[in-house]
């Protein structure tokens, strides 16, 4: 299992719309299992549902866990995608 | 259903503000009794409504949740699961509770604290001297018997030596050494004083001269305030000596001084004057319900029920016992049954009629307890819920109570007497055996139930808004659920949440939630700024800012957005009328917005209706139909 902690930076958070692209970007990685914890929580980076539950806001450290497929490669593409989009 | 206690507990603990507020938890036979640092941020609507909470009330500095019997034990292991919180006594409760109230309350809930741990002894002697002294007036010569005389005795030892079970529970109620307070007690009533009843045959009092200063060699039987005072006295010398007297000495010295000191002014001072106060106390309850032709007792009878809200009822044994002591005959127990029967009479006239089975699962228990003379159950329960059956029992009481004041009794030799009890701590049905007065004892519970009932049966109705079942639930009237719908799929079909115009996902204006990426559906373009439920379901979250809310039905993630962006708005224009977890119902109000202030932010005010994860389900189908 790989992972990294990413800040949040975006104003608003991983709200309804960057969540859905989140989950979008999620799905291209087939073959893995993506996790987000903030805290003692923990989803499944393909539930849109559970990840907007989780209210994660600017300034939150969340911890992106990557399990299963090629994880080294699916752990840097999603931390670019993190600085890019969150 | 049994009652999930898990469930019970940890909602209560949502309700209750957080662990900090939290100061201690104990129970009782039927209540959970907490201590709260700040009650306002307590939840209360929500509390009275957790399912199996039967009622709540907030009184002494406690708050109580009426739970009942059996369960409120089990949902109290819970509750300290949930808090993590150690368990307190009930008496711890009432010592946090105690710091907290106001100084006449500490006073006037005094006496109450010292009785009612000896009511067992005094309700063994008084029903039993009931009894013994009933029978001489239908067998006049059981009344010479030896038998008599030895039940006699056995009956008015709890009476007689009043005193000693007095001091003895207030040293335990004030912190004080049990076996002094025992000492001091005994020393009130010692044989070699004159008989406090003996006083007025007595042809001369003695008195002892000590430093020049009279002192009348006279006992305090039948007494309490001077003895609770003197046992005060006692263990507030006793403590301030265990601080400051060395302890090498502390064994000897101690009790000792306070023996000594105690005593001295128990009989020099606190003796003679609150003997005096005791019988002013005495004089003014019995013209309170004397006076007026029975106006006073209407008004005792009105407001009896008040003082139980306020746990205070039990200071009235310090004038029942004296009534006992004085004239042997407890005429302040007729008025207290009215009050107290006169609840049970709302109670079950509520529990008759009421539909609610929770309701009557709580009304038929309560209204029987009450009948036995504990009214709480009822009271906090029910009638003082409901506001009109506490209020029809007040005047069930004050009728019941005027009533009584123009009956008679009889003593043991025929003699006749005032209408009272021979007792105290007993009301209602278990007081039937101390009365002096059957079948006008019957009478008066028949007619103070009976008014009670009658008014509580036309005033109340079952549907008053106390009783809305469920949390946040609106007027049935408000539900109307939407006419059309506007996504279908093979696990349901959801409503159009929102008024106005229905346009198709690529038609939102904003690249997300046109191309799909939350999921399929539609928007909707608002006419009259409300959103509500479009299935029967459940509220999975409310966004913080109250713009965006989701649901789940069946499988079905819904996300209602309102407006494009809006998120930036921060809450301002928009209002949420549920919260996460509430089950809606079709049509309910959900979320209401400010279209004007969301287009004057820059935004559009696009109502989004996704199903967020149409990927999984089938036959997923969008538009108006």
């Amino acid at each position: 299992m790989k992972s990294f902690e990413y800040t949040i930076t975006d104003p608003v958070g991983i709200h309804a719309r960057p969540a859905g692209i989140l989950v979008k970007e999620v799905k291209g990685f087939a073959g893995s299992t993506v996790t987000i914890a903030k805290g003692e929580k923990s989803v499944n980076a393909l539930k849109l549902m559970a990840l907007m539950q989780m209210g994660i806001k600017q300034g939150d450290t969340v911890t992106v866990s990557v399990e299963g497929g090629d994880e080294e490669a699916v752990c840097t593409a999603l931390e670019n995608f993190f600085k890019a989009n969150l | 259903m049994a009652l999930d206690y898990r469930k019970c507990a940890e909602e209560i603990f949502s309700h209750l503000g957080g662990r900090e507020n939290i100061i201690s938890a104990a129970h009782c036979a039927t209540r959970l009794r907490l201590v709260i640092a700040d009650n306002s941020k307590l939840d209360k609507e929500a509390l009275e409504n957790v399912e199996g909470v039967k009622g709540m009330f907030d009184s002494n500095g406690q708050l109580q949740l009426i739970i009942g019997t059996g369960t409120v034990n089990k949902v109290y292991d819970e509750f300290l699961a949930v808090t993590g919180m150690t368990a307190a006594t009930k008496d711890d409760v009432k010592a946090a509770a105690a710091s907290k109230m106001p100084v006449w309350k500490k006073i006037l809930k005094t006496p109450g604290d010292v009785f009612v741990p000896i009511l067992p002894a005094i309700v063994a002697s008084g029903l039993m001297m009931g009894i013994v002294e009933a029978i001489p007036k239908f067998a006049p010569a059981f009344g010479k018997t030896d038998l008599f005389s030895f039940l006699d005795l056995v009956a008015n030892t709890a009476f007689a030596l009043l005193p000693v079970l007095v001091a003895i529970s207030s040293a335990r109620v004030f912190g004080g050494n049990i076996f002094l307070g025992a000492v001091i007690g005994l020393m009130m009533v010692h044989p070699a004083l004159l008989n406090a009843w003996n006083v007025g045959t007595a042809e001369t009092i003695p008195t002892w001269s000590i430093f020049f200063y009279p002192i009348q060699q006279v006992g305090y039987q039948g007494h309490v305030i001077p003895v609770i005072l003197a046992v005060l006295l006692m263990s507030t010398l006793e403590k301030w000596l265990h601080k400051h007297v060395p302890e090498m000495i502390d064994l000897f010295v101690t009790p000792l001084v306070t023996v000594v000191v105690t005593a001295y002014l128990t009989f020099t001072v606190i003796g003679p004057v609150f003997s005096i106060v005791e019988n002013w106390v005495l004089s003014g309850a019995k013209w309170l319900i004397t006076v007026g032709y029975g106006a006073g007792a209407a008004i005792m009878g009105a407001i009896y029920p008040l003082t139980v809200v306020m746990g205070l009822h039990h200071m009235y044994n310090v004038i029942e016992a004296g009534m006992i002591s004085s004239t042997g005959v407890n005429t302040w127990m007729p008025i207290a049954t009215a009050a107290n029967i006169a609840q049970f009479g709302a109670c079950l006239a509520v529990a008759l009629k009421c539909k609610s089975q929770k309701t009557k699962s709580v009304a038929l228990p309560s209204s029987l307890s009450a009948s036995l003379g504990i009214t709480e159950p009822a009271i906090f329960g029910i009638n003082f819920r409901y506001m009109k059956p506490f209020v029809a029992g007040m005047i069930g009481g004050a009728v019941g109570a005027l009533f009584s004041t123009f009956i008679k009794g009889t003593d043991m030799s025929g003699n006749v007497v005032a209408f009272g009890a021979t007792t105290y701590g007993v009301t209602g049905i278990p007081g039937i055996p101390a009365i002096n007065n059957i079948p006008m004892y019957l009478l008066l519970m028949v007619i103070s139930a009976g008014t009670a009932f009658a008014i509580t049966w036309f005033i109340w109705k079952e549907d008053e808004p106390k009783k809305a079942p469920v949390a946040a639930a609106p007027k049935p009237e408000a539900i109307e659920a939407p006419a059309t719908s506007v996504i279908r799929c093979a696990a349901g079909t959801i409503l159009q949440p929102a008024k106005g115009e229905v346009i198709a996902r690529e038609q939102i204006p904003d690249d997300t939630f046109a191309q799909g990426i939350l999921g399929d559906g539609v928007g909707v373009r608002p006419v009259d700024g409300t959103v509500v439920a479009p299935f029967d379901g459940t509220v999975t979250s409310v966004f913080g800012t109250k713009h965006a809310i989701t649901l789940e039905k069946d499988g079905m993630e819904l996300l209602i957005h309102v407006g494009v962006n809006t998120v930036n708005m921060a809450g301002d224009g928009f209002e949420a009328y549920v919260k996460d977890g509430d089950e809606v119902k079709a049509g309910q109000k959900l979320l209401t917005f400010d279209s004007a202030k969301i287009k004057a932010a820059g935004y559009d005010d696009t109502v989004v209706v996704l199903l967020t994860n149409s990927d999984d389900l089938e036959g997923v189908e969008c538009g108006a139909k």
